[in-house]
């Protein structure tokens, strides 16, 4: 309660909402979000199949990280939770619209890169069909050139 | 039923009052626990920042860290004092702890209520922040259940120099 006589600026009031605001509700939102991304994107990784067992360790290390720092950092109020759980929905409602997250190499760079194919790219699926394809075949003509 | 309601209600609504701002600030005496005692109104003529806190409280320490910049800063002009009114505290030990230069005194529970216009035995959450001008009128004070604002040190700074702007306007 401030007596209203008194002629003070917003700045800092406004300063310190903000910063209240960022705290209390983007930052449990983004935790939420960033640990949902960052296992349904490992979970997807792993299920490739292809990625060397080293990328797998690391990546599974920063997201567990990242997930239990994020809930360290945030667990303060209760009022925190519903917007955690808006950043886990939000993640999970982006994460059922992508088909496939793989890692191929980058044609100019020379190193392994995200790509993310959308359920609605259907070119880009029918691209990752071909390719999984071939590999397939390249592996089974393999197997019998050895036997 | 309807009376137990408003019986109910008007008892919640006592509960949850306190005093309104601006009003005169009531008399409190400050023991320190060296048994050095001041009265309030000793400082009249001062712009008093006086808040009541628990020596267990997070929030109550950060604070008392920018009061006692706060002090350093307005030097003579302002006149900072903390009443602790938890049970078992120990003002002088809180007050060596957080390098603390300022009085720092202890009092009863009921007497922080009653200072604060807030009904007996009703929760508070501290510290609670009490800004008083140099005629002894109380032109700030946190809500009954804290307001964080009033312990940040920007917004206590523009407070301050707001209610030495209004004075020198009178």
């Amino acid at each position: 309660m401030i007596d209203h006589a008194l002629v003070i600026s917003p700045a800092a009031a406004l300063l310190f909402h903000l910063k209240q605001g960022f705290w209390l509700y983007a930052w449990p939102m983004m935790i939420g979000f960033l640990t949902i991304l960052g296992y349904q994107s490992l979970g997807r990784v792993t299920m490739m199949g292809t990625a060397k067992w080293l990328t797998v360790f690391g990546l599974a290390s920063v997201v567990s990280m990242v997930s239990l720092f994020g809930w360290m950092a945030m667990v303060r109020r209760v009022e925190m939770i519903p917007f955690y759980g808006c950043g886990v929905g939000l993640a999970s409602a982006m994460m059922s619209r992508i088909y496939a997250v793989t890692m191929p190499i980058h044609r100019r760079l020379k190193i392994r890169v995200i790509r993310v194919t959308w359920r609605g790219d259907t070119k880009g699926i029918e691209q990752l069909q071909q390719a999984l394809r071939a590999r397939a075949a390249a592996g089974v003509e393999a197997a019998v050139a050895k036997v | 039923m309807k009376r137990t309601l408003i019986a109910l209600l008007a008892g919640t609504l006592t509960l949850s009052a306190q005093g309104p701002v601006p009003r005169p600030a009531p008399e409190l005496k400050i023991v320190e626990t060296s048994g050095k005692s001041a009265m309030l109104s000793s400082y009249r003529g001062r712009v008093v920042l006086l808040a009541f806190i628990s020596t267990q409280c997070g929030h109550c320490q950060r604070a008392s860290l920018v009061f006692e910049q706060l002090s350093h800063e307005f030097g003579g002009r302002l006149q900072v004092a903390e009443v602790a009114f938890d049970e078992a505290a120990d003002p002088a030990a809180f007050a060596k702890r957080f390098g603390l230069t300022f009085p720092v005194g202890a009092s009863s529970s009921d007497a922080a209520h009653a200072f604060l216009g807030v009904a007996p035995g009703a929760r508070l959450g501290t510290p609670q922040v009490v800004a008083i001008d140099r005629t002894g009128v109380i032109r700030a004070q946190s809500e009954r259940l804290g307001t964080p604002l009033l312990q940040t040190l920007d917004y206590l700074r523009d407070l301050l120099n707001a209610m030495f702007r209004l004075e020198a306007k009178r």
